[in-house]
């Protein structure tokens, strides 16, 4: 936690990561959600300058993507067989 | 998560074969069943009698909603490895599941403004009324013998006013306006030295706080929360500081706990979105069709939450129509039997408007493209069934279909 200041780089990262992940829900609703939540989530704290506001910020991006990409997991583990209307 | 990847491909193989020659012996059918239908093809399933070859998009959040993820993350751990009773003083197993269970009741606490001495884990809605309704008007009984409801209250509030009534009790029933808000003076004035309990309900057209928890904000006194309705889990009971018996079921309650503080987090954001999908919904059908007609008040009702009345269109047939579009008629609870429901005709909506509301539920996971498709949809089907109606010919002819005497057979 008591690192220095977080690269833009790492933030970029972690912003495709949660994209990335929220791909794999197989769940339409879910994968909406979790694209458009992330997407909301970064352009908000995008003015932060704040270093401990912005590593804050940082460390509950990590850890909502492991949440994510756990839960990634089990959603295709009991995927339904058939698809959303909205998908189909 | 190659790994992973791996091992979910491989589980999914086998769980999906049919496997007629049965190589391997399943631990229980019960689960495969539930993956893949046995007799059925891959793209469609057959279920009451209706095939279906997808899943409709789903607007009855007031019935039940999704679990959220992050919440379903919380709980999983205590269905695996952490599964001990939280009542177990002895043991690492039970000191874990009680801490869990207690760090769920602050969540909860701090969701509602209250102290989680306050919290009270129930199965639900209706037996936390069945708790309080009974429950404060027995502890007084001595000298409080009148109870305050409104017409429109949840059924298993009414029942337990009504339970009270059999033992001696006082109900006043008070009645509430055509936007379905009681009358604050009227309220005052049923009140009497001996009231001691005034029951109401908060979100439009279903019970108190059940519905309302992380979605308006509210402030508690003597509030029952129920879980189902917030992304939270469905069921659960306690041993609860001998109010209730029964052993807390950990997961469930952990659950509640994550889902309290995610809606804490997240209720501006959600608020905002649901309040846009609602407006968009409401124009979307308005700017297609005449007499839509709003259950319940338009600007002080929870945003999720859109009663909608089309003049002339026959509701169950609206609904069977809608078959891409999960949702319920009227205000829940009475969906089973087609008796229009009683909280719409006590808000004055002529009998047969109530039995035609639809209501549409929206929520966190809710998306702009099923709000279009849902709106598109419906009006289609409402168009179509208007073609058929003569009442709707006639009423465009400027006859008032209140003044026709029927002819009688």
């Amino acid at each position: 936690m008591a690192s220095a200041a977080i690269s833009r780089g790492e933030i970029l990262h972690l912003y495709r990561s949660l994209l990335r992940t929220a791909r794999q829900f197989c769940d339409y609703n879910i994968r909406e959600y979790t694209k458009r939540r992330t997407i909301d989530a970064f352009r908000q704290n995008q003015n932060l300058t704040d270093s401990s506001a912005i590593s804050a910020a940082y460390s509950d991006g990590k850890s909502q993507l492991d949440v994510a990409k756990r839960q990634a997991i089990v959603y295709s583990l009991y995927a339904p067989t058939i698809k959303s209307v909205m998908e189909a | 998560m190659a790994t992973s990847k791996l091992l979910v491909s491989t589980l999914r193989k086998s769980l999906n074969s049919p496997s007629p020659s049965s190589s391997f012996r399943r631990f229980s059918t019960a689960a495969a069943e539930a993956v893949a239908p046995a007799s059925e093809p891959e793209d469609s399933l057959n279920i009451k009698g209706v095939k279906i070859s997808a899943r409709p998009l789903y607007l009855d959040m007031q019935s039940a909603s999704p679990v959220d993820p992050r919440v379903l993350d919380a709980m999983l751990p205590y269905y695996l490895a952490r599964y001990g009773n939280p009542h177990s003083r002895t043991h690492l197993y039970g000191w874990e599941s009680d801490q869990a269970v207690e760090t769920a009741r602050s969540q909860v606490a701090d969701l509602i403004g209250a102290s989680p001495k306050e919290i009270v884990f129930t199965s639900g809605a209706t037996e936390s009324n069945n708790i309080s309704v009974k429950g404060v008007m027995k502890f007084y009984k001595e000298k409080k013998k009148h109870v305050v409801t409104t017409q429109t209250e949840h059924k298993c509030v009414l029942d337990s006013c009504r339970h009270l009534q059999q033992e001696g009790f006082d109900v006043t029933y008070l009645p509430v306006g055509n936007d379905g808000i009681v009358d604050l003076e009227k309220l005052k004035g049923s009140i009497r030295r001996d009231t001691g309990l005034v029951s109401e309900l908060n979100v439009s057209f279903h019970t108190d706080a059940a519905q309302a928890l992380g979605k308006i904000p509210i402030d508690v006194d003597k509030w029952n929360a129920a879980k189902d309705k917030g992304g939270a889990p469905n069921e659960w009971g306690g041993q609860e500081r001998g109010i209730r018996s029964g052993t807390v079921p950990t997961p469930l309650v952990v659950g509640m706990g994550a889902a309290c503080e995610l809606a804490k987090k997240e209720m501006d954001y959600d608020d905002k979105r649901i309040r846009a999908l609602q407006e968009r919904l409401l124009n979307g059908v308005r700017a297609k069709l005449d007499g839509v007609v709003v259950n319940g008040s338009v600007e002080r009702r929870y945003a999720g939450n859109l009663n909608l009345s089309f003049a002339y269109v026959e509701g169950e047939s609206l609904l069977m129509g809608l078959k891409d579009v999960a949702v319920s008629s009227g205000s829940a609870c009475t969906s089973a039997s087609l008796e229009p429901s009683y909280v719409l005709r006590a808000l004055g909506v002529d009998e047969d408007m109530a039995h035609i509301s639809i209501r549409f539920g929206i929520g966190r996971f809710t998306t702009e493209e099923e709000i279009d498709r849902a709106t598109e949809l419906t009006v289609q089907q409402v168009e179509k069934l208007r073609e058929m109606s003569p009442l709707y010919e006639m009423a465009k002819e400027g006859i008032d279909i209140k003044q026709i005497q029927w002819a009688q057979h």
